[in-house]
């Protein structure tokens, strides 16, 4: 919703506050003449004071529908309706929906001019108002010390070490791993690293692998693999 | 005059807002029947001969300026606060009032009006306040405060006149409605004899 700001402040009708404020004065008593009422203004003043301003799409519908009712209303005013010819249903709804809304929103009118009054006579006397310095005292203890004490204690007790069971330093040697595979190469030709790394968890046949591509660096070893993760067999060079 | 009415005088001179006689009770550590008679030993004491009075207002007790006394308060100030609420105000306020919580678009749609703006004004003197979204998360809903209460020289939250009061008669109602159903007919006509 846009900021009004005080250039943009309501032009308000000198008499009425709204199309149900004027509709409804206007039946009640036979002072105004449907015929007198500007049309624009009602419009103008149901919109609002700022014609940028948002309304919710149900509530603006229903108030159109309202307000097609009014300017019907004061179109058969000027134009007279023949008695006898019975207006069409929709134009008779909409007529009784508007005077729904007018019964509904009468209490509140009325009530307007209640509180109008109470303002009148509530307007003389001034209050002191002065804020008081400082804090406001504490609410008064209902609690048991004892009970705050025992609620106190496990906050300051101080908290268990933190276990670092999970964090396990281990340690692969990869002169190990390529100690165990030259070990291995020495009595065989040709061994399959399936064979190698059997019973070995992940991190120390990724080493035990290590080793082998260290090997094959300094050239004492060639490895050649059939397909794709298949076993991997691991030949010595020939010297 | 008993030493409870003196600290009762003493609490409501300094207090920035009307005190409930239940703090009243529990500030002094008396009884609420204590309290009241020491409420009113103290409304005896500032009697209409006096500047002050002692009054029940927006949900406690407070001691204000006599009425008749307000130009000469108001001299105080260079400019006194405006406390001019126009009528679409009033309306919305009667609204707000009698339904609170209530959204802007009810509201709207009682007034046949839009009013946000007037919803913004009044929030920004403080006579409405925001009073939450409901749990499915509508659109923000209002109240009136104790301003408003003050303002409008009312006892507490709800002490109006009840909305029944206010409602249409039958046969106003059904006047209402025949107007309307009759509006097209010309006035030759009808009841209506104007030109």
């Amino acid at each position: 919703m846009p900021q009004t700001d005080a250039l943009q402040q309501p032009i308000e009708l000198d008499l009425f506050e709204g199309p149900f404020d004027l509709l409804l004065t206007l039946v009640l008593r036979d002072e105004v003449e449907l015929l007198d009422v500007p049309l624009m203004e009602v419009v103008t003043s149901a919109l609002g004071e700022n014609a940028r301003e948002r309304w919710d799409t149900d509530t603006a519908g229903e108030l159109i529908v309202l307000l097609a009712a009014m300017a019907e209303l004061k179109a058969r005013r000027l134009l007279g309706e023949p008695a006898e010819e019975e207006p069409d249903p929709d134009t008779l709804e909409a007529r009784e929906a508007l005077a729904q809304r007018l019964v509904a929103y009468a209490p509140f009118q009325r009530a307007a001019g209640w509180l109008a009054e109470r303002l009148r006579d509530s307007a003389g006397p001034r209050y002191r108002r002065v804020a008081l310095d400082g804090a406001p005292p504490p609410p008064p203890p209902r609690e048991d010390p004892a009970q705050l004490r025992a609620a106190m204690l496990p906050l300051l007790a101080a908290p268990p070490a933190p276990s670092l069971a999970h964090l396990t330093s281990r340690r692969v040697s990869l002169q190990a791993a390529l100690a165990r595979l030259q070990s291995a190469l020495a009595t065989a030709r040709s061994v399959s690293f399936d064979a190698i790394a059997e019973g070995l968890d992940p991190l120390e046949e990724a080493i035990a692998l290590m080793a082998a591509l260290e090997l094959v660096r300094r050239g004492e070893v060639t490895l050649r693999q059939a397909e794709p993760f298949g076993d991997i067999a691991i030949t010595g060079a020939r010297r | 005059m008993t030493e409870l009415a003196r600290q009762v005088e003493a609490l409501l001179f300094l207090s920035p807002e009307p005190l409930p006689v239940e703090t009243l009770c529990e500030v002094t550590d008396e009884s609420p029947g204590a309290v009241q008679r020491a409420l009113a030993e103290l409304s005896e004491r500032h009697g209409p001969e006096t500047g002050l009075e002692v009054a029940e207002i927006a949900g406690g007790v407070t001691i204000r300026t006599r009425a008749d006394l307000a130009a000469v308060c108001d001299r105080l100030r260079e400019r006194p606060t405006d406390d001019r609420v126009s009528p679409a105000a009033l309306e919305t306020l009667a609204v707000v009032a009698y339904l609170e919580p209530v959204s802007r678009p009810q509201i709207s749609r009682l007034r046949g009006v839009s009013v946000d703006s007037t919803v913004v004004s009044l929030v920004d003197r403080g006579l409405l306040e925001e009073a939450g979204r409901p749990a499915d998360g509508g659109a923000m809903r209002y109240r009136t405060t104790r301003l408003f209460q003050e303002r409008f020289g009312l006892r507490g939250a709800g002490d109006l006149p009840p909305l029944e009061g206010f409602e249409l008669s039958g046969p106003e109602a059904e006047r209402v409605r025949q107007q309307l159903m009759d509006a097209g007919h010309l006035p030759e006509g009808g009841e209506t004899d104007d030109a």
